[in-house]
């Protein structure tokens, strides 16, 4: 289709708002705030179809990490989540070009690709650190203290750069409540005293708390000693 | 305890190869015996063994297979290992230790759904559980127990490991659906259920890991066998999650039908000295709460339902007498309006409107007129959502409105006390522009 | 496929019996029962249910839980109940949950008075709210797109506007962002919602979250009224409502035709309607005068007009263009060929009338609807999204839903290819080796020589033939007239193809044209042609009558002496630009019908009589498909225009021939008597929806003659350095779009589409801007690389104001970088 957005458009028609995007809503600012709600669209820009992979270039690695992805599904689609994920980890983030590569890959828009991305925890939208800290808040973590742990995490970790360190509903670990997350490996029982070491070891890419690191854990119910 | 079927031996060393699993006999005579059995005599067994879904819904499994069409169609098996309901963390445990035992069950169940085509969807939290579970499958693939042929039959399967990426509604069978499929993993209408209209459109059967793993253990014990342990409706083990406030938590597998208080205080160790059981959750955060009078119910499918809850993914969440009801309540909230896919209205703006009542609550900004609002609106969710999340959250805060009312008045008048004329005033620039609290 | 027939059953609801064809949807099944079910969500036009919103529980008896009424079948002895207090307290509660965060800014919301949300919140809510949190704020109105404004505080999250984006459209640009109460319309990092169908959102809405921005406090519900007419602004000829207030069109809605719609509409169809209400709009005669063009009197235009025509005589030739009605054809063709004496006309550019004719067959054609229920459709030679944008939607919607079987066989990629199972690839100028490549293959015969002169792949055409001869009995085959100019052997090759599939007289199957005029039906068939009456029927003038090629050279060579444009321009409308300057400059008289003074015009003409919009004429048109639809009158004429149907009457008058017709009615009615197979139409008879003839008078239709095989095929050009051209029309390439101030911004800049690979040999990049030349004439363009864009060729556009295609002669052209 051939459409082009004039720069002249603006005389046409003159602005619907008079505020542009991002400046605050003074009254009720104490109501909901969503990012993007505040949004418009941006009339400069052409429409985003489906990017031609004459005019997208993708780095050979990425495409192939995606084909392969593409591959394993009967509709390629179902592609998206494991494809955004390999582009987050190269990128940092579901970065608007990271995901314009991945649609072209897949031949999608990217419009339909950032509504999943939006939809999962996991795919940051906006650009974070790149080491992953979650700090379990919800029930049976918080009963063991986990809102005073995660105040603690962010004396220490919260002005990290590199540090993407987040409140997270249950991790599905609460035998070792109040526990952490540390790039997928989870800590825990993590102790007001540890708090300190364990910041320093996410900083300097430590492996975290080793003593108290689930995958090792043994089972708890007695009937699974061996016989 | 007597009968330990899914842990026993879950310690051993090297239980994740498929070398020591198949030395404690995985993947061999009892698999052997699944698939020469007929389809139609495989299922027959398993809906004799009266197995009823581990993952939170209680539905029959081999009743749930048996709604499987037949026909030279293009069908699916999905393990639903998104397991995301608060307080639950049974199949993490399975899965890291045992992935192979899954991957049995999966066979067996894909050969009395018909299916050809498998997928685990796997949390996106559970990083290093996929990295075993994906190194299973491959030394599956290798062996010849996954692919063309198994243990030359005529069975051919294919599996894939699927990782979520963080979203509570992917738990529902049908958002995971919609998630593997590479969309937004909002909930479908039912009907078509998934047995007749699944994954890409096909029949599709939905299991839990528990669940599947269940399988290879009821074909080596026969169903007759597996039926007995237990009590009537609520057959076979469970593994159960412990949490919050007890001396011991963790996973432990019972025999269905035993005690509640006996899982509390004899196994988890009860709540600390001196302390005593306010409230618990006894099947994930979905269920409305029971509390200290409820320790002798026992616990089993039934039973719970009789008593106004249920035994959903079998979590019990405890809280001592030291816990705040409205702190739990929020909590539960937050989390509902957090995980709330935002397709179906009384959900989308239901858990929201519920959430900042409570904050009001909090704050001292509520009278006792609130409570009746929010017991109204947690009403007006029930049972008018597209599918179950909305009531996850309204019958638990319904139940803890229902059972602590005096508790949340006192709350609401101290909280009022000491905070007389609200927070009329707005929060600072920063903390809006975060955009947390929607 | 045969389109479903369900049975009827009976069912009980609030206590009535009511018959429904079984399996209805509940709150569709009710409506026979005089029983409202309120919705938000529901839209069977969007596809399946989603029963998101919950406004429509109801209670059945048997099932335990209040049930969606939108996603229930409905069945024999079902017992329905929609006013129990259960279901009246369900709908409260939803209506309550919906308002929490509604702005309720009635007041001064654009949809106020028209809003689905008022309506039921007045008619099942509570009429109270126990939410006293702060409501959320944002900023509001937003530009979504140069057409749509987005208030997100009013949306209610039904997925309507979504929905259409990715199911009905499939332009997937208009997504949900975030979850849960989060949840918002956009769409990708800030990038405008530019689609052809972007409009139909607005209509969808069922609250005031999407406006039209043209549209956007003009007017009030009771300020305006509807006014049912049909889009001419292409082939498609949607049934279309106009808001009128004080004479003025001032928004364009669906008048949901399923027969040739579907409900939808274009966004060329639903703003170029601020066209009509333009200032350089002509809307007085204007007379050539000291070389310009001045406003006279009407008395003095018609008086120069005839006379010039007197002092030509037969040598007139006259062009009507694609929006003129069945009434101005037919009185066209009585001008030249009873006042006049002149056979020389024409209205389908060139294509022969007997090829026509022979297409015309009533049991060749497909309806629009078939494409929907096909087992297989072709897309031979044309891109509906810039040619009949609605039938886009349609085979979309076939393949989507009724799993129709696609092949595409096109010279540009097409945005139909993702749909199709097979798409293939022919070389522009191509066109007649390829149709005769796909004919060898379903029937035998070489494939591999014609495909080689097409620059197909031979393996492709084998797979659409494949397709064709074993998807299914019902093939539709949608063709481009453009490949009928393209040689001799294509015609009688579509319609071996039709024989040998067997489609001529099987219901849902045939031919159906997508023509380069949106009424090129009808003008051949109430006889603007050359040699070729009202009706098909043979004028003795025979092969002395000049089509349009020869009235171009009969021009140049003075052998024609005056041209008469009925709502045509040749120089930007027609191809070989060069050529038709060279005739009109030569031409001692110009006389045109035109609401617009377009290149041509401006340039040449001597007479411009100023010719009635769309919204002011009243008359009939006829689909592709042979449906006869009508024109009514929304508004009242601008300026001085008169009737077309007058001018032609008075001009002829004053050459002494009385046409006899003092009403549009009586020009209708003067053509259903002239035309065999229109006999029995009215205008009451064709009324909202239309008639097609071919249901109708079938049996009227004359016998058309055997064309022959007309002989061998040109081979498509070869690369040598220079490229093929191919040509396109994209849907905004359209005086009325140029003028619409709403739809400036989509102005088509001239963009050379080009593979990769040619552009690498060439040294040129995405984004140069470059000079592409052919015999000696040259157009500036900008480099688009398109991955899909076949080798050896490169695309441009037509039909735009400037470096329009049509300049070039092809078929080979240079690129240079400018």
């Amino acid at each position: 289709m051939a459409v082009g957005v004039d720069g002249d458009s603006a005389d046409e028609q003159a602005p619907i708002t008079a505020r542009r995007p991002g400046e605050g809503v003074r009254r009720w600012s104490h109501g909901s705030r969503v990012p993007g709600w505040d949004d418009a669209a941006d009339l400069t820009k052409d429409p985003a179809g489906v990017p031609d992979p004459a005019t997208t270039p993708v780095p050979a690695d990425l495409r192939a990490e995606i084909e392969d992805y593409m591959s394993r599904y009967p509709d390629h689609r179902s592609a998206a989540i494991p494809a955004l994920r390999a582009a987050q980890e190269r990128y940092g983030w579901c970065s608007p070009e990271a995901i314009e590569q991945v649609a072209a890959v897949m031949r999608l828009t990217p419009g339909y690709l950032s509504a999943v991305a939006g939809f999962y925890d996991m795919l940051e939208t906006q650009p974070v650190g790149r080491r992953s800290v979650y700090v379990c808040t919800n029930i049976s973590c918080s009963l063991r203290g986990a809102d005073e742990l995660y105040a603690r995490m962010e004396e220490e970790l919260g002005a990290e750069e590199n540090v993407n360190l987040r409140h997270f509903e249950c991790l599905g670990a609460c035998d070792i409540a109040p526990m952490v997350s540390v790039d997928g490996i989870y800590v825990g029982p993590v102790e007001p005293d540890e708090v300190a070491e364990l910041a320093e070891q996410i900083r300097t890419d430590a492996a975290p708390l080793p003593a108290k690191q689930l995958i090792n854990r043994k089972s708890v119910d007695p009937g699974s000693a061996p016989r | 305890m007597s009968h330990t079927i899914l842990f026993a031996d879950i310690d051993e060393p090297g239980l994740a190869t498929l070398d020591v699993y198949r030395r404690r006999g995985g993947y061999g005579d009892r698999l052997r015996k699944a698939l020469q059995m007929p389809r139609e005599a495989l299922v027959e067994e398993l809906k004799a063994s009266g197995l009823r879904g581990r993952g939170g819904a209680g539905f029959s499994m081999g009743t749930k297979a048996s709604f499987m069409p037949k026909g030279q169609i293009d069908k699916y098996l999905v393990c639903n290992a998104d397991e995301s309901e608060p307080g639950t963390f049974k199949d993490r445990e399975l899965m890291q230790k045992c992935p192979h035992m899954l991957i049995e069950g999966m066979i067996i169940a894909a050969y009395a759904a018909g299916a050809n085509r498998s997928f685990i969807y796997i949390r996106g939290e559970y990083v290093q559980q996929a990295v075993i579970i994906e190194r299973a499958i491959e030394e599956a693939k290798a062996a010849g127990l996954i692919g063309e042929r198994i243990l030359g039959t005529d069975l051919d399967l294919d599996l894939w490991l699927h990782r979520g990426a963080g979203a509570y509604i992917c738990g529902e069978e049908t958002g995971l659906l919609d998630s593997l499929e590479g969309k937004r993993g909002n909930p479908r209408l039912k009907p078509p259920f998934p047995a007749n209209q699944g994954l890409y459109q096909g029949p599709t059967l939905i299991n839990n890991v528990e669940t599947l793993a269940t399988l290879p253990h009821i074909i080596e014990m026969g169903a007759q066998e597996y039926a007995k342990i237990g009590v009537q409706n609520s057959t076979g083990t469970k593994l159960i999650s412990i949490s919050g406030h007890v001396e011991r938590p963790g996973n432990y597998e019972i025999e269905l039908g035993m005690p509640s208080r006996e899982i509390i205080y004899g196994l988890a160790g009860g709540p600390g000295e001196g302390r005593s059981v306010k409230l618990w959750f006894p099947g994930g955060s979905s269920s409305p709460v029971l509390t200290g009078d409820d320790l002798d119910i026992p616990y089993d499918f039934d039973s719970m339902a009789k008593a106004g809850t249920m035994l959903g993914s079998g979590a019990i969440i405890v809280a001592d007498d030291t816990t705040s009801v409205v702190d739990v309540a929020l909590k539960t909230a937050q989390f509902y309006k957090h995980e709330s896919c935002g397709k179906c209205t009384p959900c989308r703006e239901g858990t929201n409107w519920t959430v900042k009542m409570l904050e009001r609550v909090k704050s001292g900004e509520a009278t006792p007129m609130d409570l009746d609002i929010m017991a109204g609106v947690c009403e007006n969710i029930i049972g008018h959502c597209l599918c179950v999340l909305g009531d996850a959250m309204a019958m638990p805060v319904g139940s803890m409105i229902a059972k602590f009312r005096p508790e949340f008045e006192e709350y609401i008048e101290q909280a009022r006390a000491a905070n007389p004329w609200g927070s009329s005033e707005p929060p600072s620039e920063a903390l809006a522009a975060q955009g947390a609290f929607a | 496929m045969p389109r479903p027939q369900p049975p009827t059953i009976t069912f009980s609801i609030d206590g009535r019996e009511v018959q429904a064809p079984e399996n209805t949807m509940l709150v569709d099944a009710a409506k026979l029962g005089d029983v409202e079910i309120p919705v938000f969500c529901y839209e069977p036009k969007l596809g399946a249910p989603v029963g998101a919103c919950r406004m429509c529980l109801v209670e059945i008896e048997g099932i335990p839980k209040l049930q969606t009424g939108c996603s229930t079948p409905v069945k024999d002895g079902m017992v329905v109940h929609t006013q129990t207090d259960r279901v009246k307290a369900a709908q409260e509660s939803v209506v309550e949950f919906l308002l929490i965060n509604h702005p309720l800014d009635c007041p001064v919301c654009d949809k106020g008075g028209e809003c689905p949300l008022q309506d039921i919140s007045y008619g099942w809510g509570g009429g109270k709210s126990r939410f006293i949190e702060p409501k959320r704020h944002f900023q509001k109105p937003l530009e979504l797109s140069p057409l749509v404004a987005i208030d997100r505080e009013r949306c209610i999250l039904c997925y309507r506007c979504v929905r259409f984006s990715q199911e009905v459209a499939e332009d997937y640009q208009l997504v949900l962002h975030e979850r849960g109460a989060a949840t918002y319309v956009g769409t990708f990092d800030g990038h405008p919602y530019v689609a052809p169908f972007s409009g139909n959102i607005i209509e969808l809405c069922p609250v005031g979250a999407l406006t039209s921005r043209p549209y956007r406090f003009r007017a009030r519900p009771w300020d305006i009224e509807g006014s049912g007419s049909v889009c001419t602004l292409c082939p498609a000829q949607c049934n279309v409502t106009f808001t009128v207030r004080d004479e003025r069109v001032l928004r364009v809605l669906a008048r949901d035709n399923a027969e040739v719609d579907d409900g939808w509409l274009c966004d060329k169809g639903r703003f170029a309607y601020q066209s009509v209400h333009v200032d350089d709009r002509v809307v007085q005669p204007l007379l050539r005068d000291g070389g310009e063009l001045r406003p006279v009197t009407w008395e003095r235009a018609l008086d120069e007009a005839a006379s010039a025509l007197r002092r030509a005589g037969s040598r007139v030739g006259a062009l009507a263009g694609g929006e003129t009605t069945n009434e101005e054809g037919f009185l066209l063709q009585r001008l030249l060929r009873e006042a006049l004496g002149s056979e020389h006309l024409d209205s389908a550019g060139g294509v022969p009338p007997q090829v026509l004719h022979a297409l015309a067959r009533p049991d060749l054609q497909a309806t629009v609807a078939d494409l929907e229920f096909a087992h297989t459709v072709l897309v031979l030679g044309t891109e509906p999204v810039d040619d009949m944008p609605i039938l886009d939607l349609r085979i979309r919607k076939g393949v989507r839903r009724h799993r129709v079987k696609l092949a595409v066989a096109t010279p540009r990629p097409s945005s139909l290819d993702p749909n199709a199972k097979v798409s293939v690839r022919y070389a522009p100028g191509g066109e007649a080796a390829f149709v005769a490549a796909l004919t060898a293959a379903l029937f035998g015969g070489d494939v591999d020589g014609p495909a080689r002169d097409a620059d197909a792949d031979p393996d492709g055409i084998r797979a659409v033939a494949e397709l064709l001869r074993a998807g299914g009995e019902d093939v539709v085959v949608l063709y481009g007239t453009k490949l009928l100019g393209a040689g001799p052997s294509v015609a009688p090759a579509l319609l071996k193809l039709a024989g040998g599939l067997n489609v001529a007289g099987r219901p849902g199957a045939g031919l159906l044209a997508v023509p380069g005029g949106t009424n090129s039906r009808g003008l051949a068939e109430v006889g603007v042609l050359p040699g070729m009456g009202p009706g098909f029927a043979a004028r003795p003038a025979g092969d002395a009558a000049l089509g349009t090629n020869g009235i171009a050279a009969g021009l140049a060579a003075g052998d024609l002496t005056a041209l008469y444009l009925l709502h045509c321009d040749p120089i930007r409308g027609l191809p070989h630009r060069g050529r038709w300057e060279r005739a009109l400059d030569k031409a001692t008289t110009v006389i045109a019908h035109a609401q617009f003074l377009t290149e041509g015009l401006l340039a040449h003409a001597n007479v411009v009589f100023p010719a009635e919009s769309y919204a002011e004429k009243e008359g009939t048109l006829t689909h592709p498909d042979g449906r006869v639809q009508r024109l009514r009158t929304a508004i009242g004429r601008q300026g001085d225009t008169q009737p077309e149907w007058w001018v032609l009457a008075e001009l002829s008058r004053r050459l002494g021939e009385d046409l006899e017709v003092i009403s549009g009615p009586m020009v209708s009615q003067q053509l259903f008597d002239a035309v065999p197979f229109y006999a029995g139409l009215t205008l009451d008879v064709i009324g909202a929806k239309g008639v097609r003839w071919a249901e109708t008078a079938a049996a009227a239709f004359p016998e058309a003659p055997e064309l022959g095989a007309g002989g061998d095929w040109t081979p498509a050009a070869l690369p040598n350095g220079a490229l093929r051209l191919g040509t396109f029309r994209s849907i905004w390439a359209a005086p009325e779009v140029e003028r619409s101030p709403a739809l400036k911004f989509l102005h088509p800049r001239q963009r050379l589409e080009m593979a990769p690979a040619d552009a690498a040999r060439l040294g040129l990049a995405h984004g140069d801007r470059v000079t592409v030349g052919s015999d000696g004439s040259a157009v500036n363009a900008t480099v688009t690389l398109r991955n899909a864009s076949p080798s050896g060729s490169v695309f441009l556009e037509d039909g735009i104001p400037s470096d329009a295609a049509n300049v070039l002669d092809g078929p080979l052209v240079d690129i240079r970088k400018a």
